[in-house]
């Protein structure tokens, strides 16, 4: 029966359901007054309910459908997600120049360009514009290793 | 209303010189360029360029500072009709039909119509300040926590309306924002959970939250294809088409005038301001419309009833700050800013003693408005050739673009982290259809909703409902939020029902 539940829906639930959980704990346990469960308290009560639905809705609907659904894609888009976080998080410790280029060059070869002069050269002259254009208007300093 | 020799003195003031308008144009080029990158606020972009009008005389800098402002507000929806990445708050709904219009290819019609409906609603909204500044000036100061409850639930309950295939998945992405907004110090200096990361002390940050949610997510999601547009005849930017959709605008009056007097109204509140009142507008045009059903997939009205919104509560905004003193939000308090720099204070003496200039800063403004309709359909077709990127380039490009916006925003890493963490779960929501504005509307009111929950709480001696019935703004505007919100549905069922029965 859970092997049709989509795992994407799952997870999503599942993500909802535990952040839930942890806030409305920590808010619980910081103080149990009600000027700060105002919001918490009804709002951690109305997401129980929505997933019980929601949970009952999804198994209903994955007993009923015998497709499984489309995940082509699935791991091209994970592929993508998990490399735009590792530049994200590498921004401050490779150096915005550097850590924009190698991702912005690994982005456009993972999209599917086949020629491999064009997308260095595009990556180099959007990276110098960024730290160049973009970069400039920021108030604060911005580590960055060539430029 | 209208002081009639202070009128005369404030048309001398603006047309006798060209220097109060000669910084008008490149402060509308700045606050377009600053609006349509996400992660560059116009805020931002008042304060960066503030040093310069230190040698202007104080009607020149207004005038630059607030073309800045006019600028920024349409530049933000630019890129949420042609990207789905909303450059500031304000521009949130806008996307919601914008971008599909874009998707369908009349990207040209769906910018004309935005920027007419902005150039009106800016237009509406300053008229309005110029003659209505005395009564609103009084109607900001009975503003109080309660009135704010209403106005921030009327904004809320637009979460109910996007649903784009069931309605516990669009209520609970909603809910899911709200509950992500009572991360760290409560406002009453409760220390929730900040996860053990100092950033969140003060909870999650929404811009860099909102950029990761709707527009990392969405190039996830376009990866596949090869265009925005796909069909190539359709990829071209045509001033015909965005002046044929400019002319579309004003086939839709209703939606025009009421999404400007929404955010004329709601704009003139302190600390609310645009963003909701883009939300606002959006639901009542849905609400009210004989088709709802197509809202979210391209509705013109949709863009209208954001964008007149969001324009117009920039007149809105400069009420608190001309006739109070008191800045609406961060882009008035840099105003704000720039009056001390001339010695000059806000409030109800400026207004008695020097109304010449009032209304000269007023009647500028409307000025301005005319000619961001001119260098804003000469910048669409800059902006707008965006269409013609190969989505291979496009994607990565934007992708770096919001991480970098992140950072311009927070100037630590928890801006890219942010993004990153959002774009995650904004594509989750999307691989199973739940409406990630939603989750972006509860995030950004959910704050804002808790303080003056809280402050409605501690002035009402925890009887919020008796306080309710003394209150008589907040009681009409409560009225006008339940008529609205049932009578629509009921007079549509009722309608029906006639139909049935004949």
């Amino acid at each position: 029966m859970l092997g049709k539940f989509p795992a994407t829906h799952a997870a999503l639930l599942g993500f909802i359901f535990a952040v839930s959980a942890f806030i409305t704990w920590s808010a619980v346990s910081a103080s149990s007054s009600l000027n700060n469960l105002v919001v918490v308290a009804p709002v951690a009560a109305v997401i129980a309910l929505l997933l019980v639905v929601l949970v009952a809705k999804a198994i209903r609907e994955a007993n009923a459908s015998s497709e499984t659904s489309q995940q082509s894609g699935l791991w091209g888009d994970l592929l993508l997600l998990s490399g735009f976080a590792l530049f994200c998080f590498a921004l401050t410790k490779l150096g915005f120049d550097v850590a924009t280029f190698l991702f912005v060059w690994g982005g456009i070869a993972l999209s599917g360009e086949k020629s491999l002069w064009k997308p260095p050269l595009f990556s180099a002259l959007f990276t110098i514009f960024l730290v160049k254009g973009f970069g400039s208007l920021f108030p604060y300093p911005m580590l960055t290793m060539v430029l | 209303m209208i002081d009639q020799l202070a009128f005369s003195q404030a048309l001398d003031l603006l047309f006798t010189d060209f220097a109060p308008w000669m910084w008008v144009i490149p402060g509308l080029l700045i606050g377009l360029i600053f609006g349509s990158i996400p992660g560059l606020q116009i805020s931002m972009a008042m304060a960066v360029f503030l040093p310069i009008t230190f040698g202007m005389d104080f009607l020149q800098a207004m005038l630059f500072l607030t073309a800045i402002f006019t600028g920024g507000a349409y530049g933000g929806g630019v890129t949420a009709i042609l990207m789905n990445i909303p450059g500031s708050s304000s521009s949130i709904a806008t996307a919601f039909d914008g971008y599909p219009m874009a998707r369908q290819g009349k990207h040209n019609e769906a910018l004309g119509l935005g920027l007419a409906a902005s150039v009106v609603g800016a237009f509406i909204g300053y008229v309005l300040l110029l003659l209505l500044i005395d009564p609103l000036a009084a109607f900001v100061l009975k503003i109080g926590p309660i009135e704010m409850v209403v106005v921030v639930l009327w904004g809320l309950t637009l979460i109910a309306t996007l649903n784009d295939s069931s309605l516990p998945k669009g209520l609970i992405a909603g809910f899911l924002g709200l509950i992500l907004s009572q991360i760290g110090m409560s406002t009453t200096g409760i220390m929730r959970t900040t996860v053990g990361n100092p950033h969140l002390l003060d909870g999650i940050p929404v811009v860099p939250a909102m950029i990761g949610i709707f527009a990392a997510s969405e190039l996830l999601r376009l990866r596949s294809g090869s265009y925005l547009v796909q069909d190539k005849t359709q990829r071209d930017i045509s001033i015909k088409k965005i002046l044929k959709g400019g002319a579309e605008t004003f086939r839709h009056p209703g939606v025009l005038i009421r999404g400007s007097l929404i955010g004329a109204l709601i704009g003139a509140i302190p600390g609310v301001g645009s963003s909701v009142a883009n939300l606002v507008s959006y639901g009542e045009a849905r609400r009210t419309s004989k088709t709802p059903e197509a809202f979210g997939k391209g509705a013109p009205d949709g863009v209208i009833a954001a964008e007149s919104a969001n324009s117009s509560s920039e007149g809105g905004s400069m009420t608190a700050l001309l006739a109070l003193g008191i800045p609406g939000g961060a882009a008035t308090a840099v105003l704000l800013a720039a009056f001390s720099f001339h010695n000059i204070i806000g409030g109800p003496s400026f207004i008695r003693n020097q109304t010449e200039i009032v209304y000269s800063i007023i009647l500028g403004n409307i000025g301005q408005v005319v000619l961001l309709a001119v260098i804003g359909l000469l910048m669409l077709r800059v902006l707008g050739m965006v269409v013609r990127v190969p989505l291979s380039y496009l994607v990565p490009s934007v992708l770096a673009m919001c991480a970098w916006g992140g950072y311009g925003i927070t100037g630590t890493i928890a801006g890219p982290l942010t993004v990153a963490a959002f774009a995650g779960l904004g594509w989750l929501m999307r691989c199973n259809d739940y409406p990630v504005a939603a989750a972006v509307i509860g995030l950004l009111l959910g704050r804002m909703m808790e303080g003056e929950l809280v402050r409605t709480l501690q002035i009402s001696g925890g009887e919020p409902f008796r306080y309710l019935l003394e209150r008589p703004i907040a009681l009409i505007l409560f009225i006008i939020m339940l008529l609205v919100l049932g009578g629509a549905p009921l007079l549509k069922a009722l309608g029906k029902r006639k139909k049935n029965a004949t």
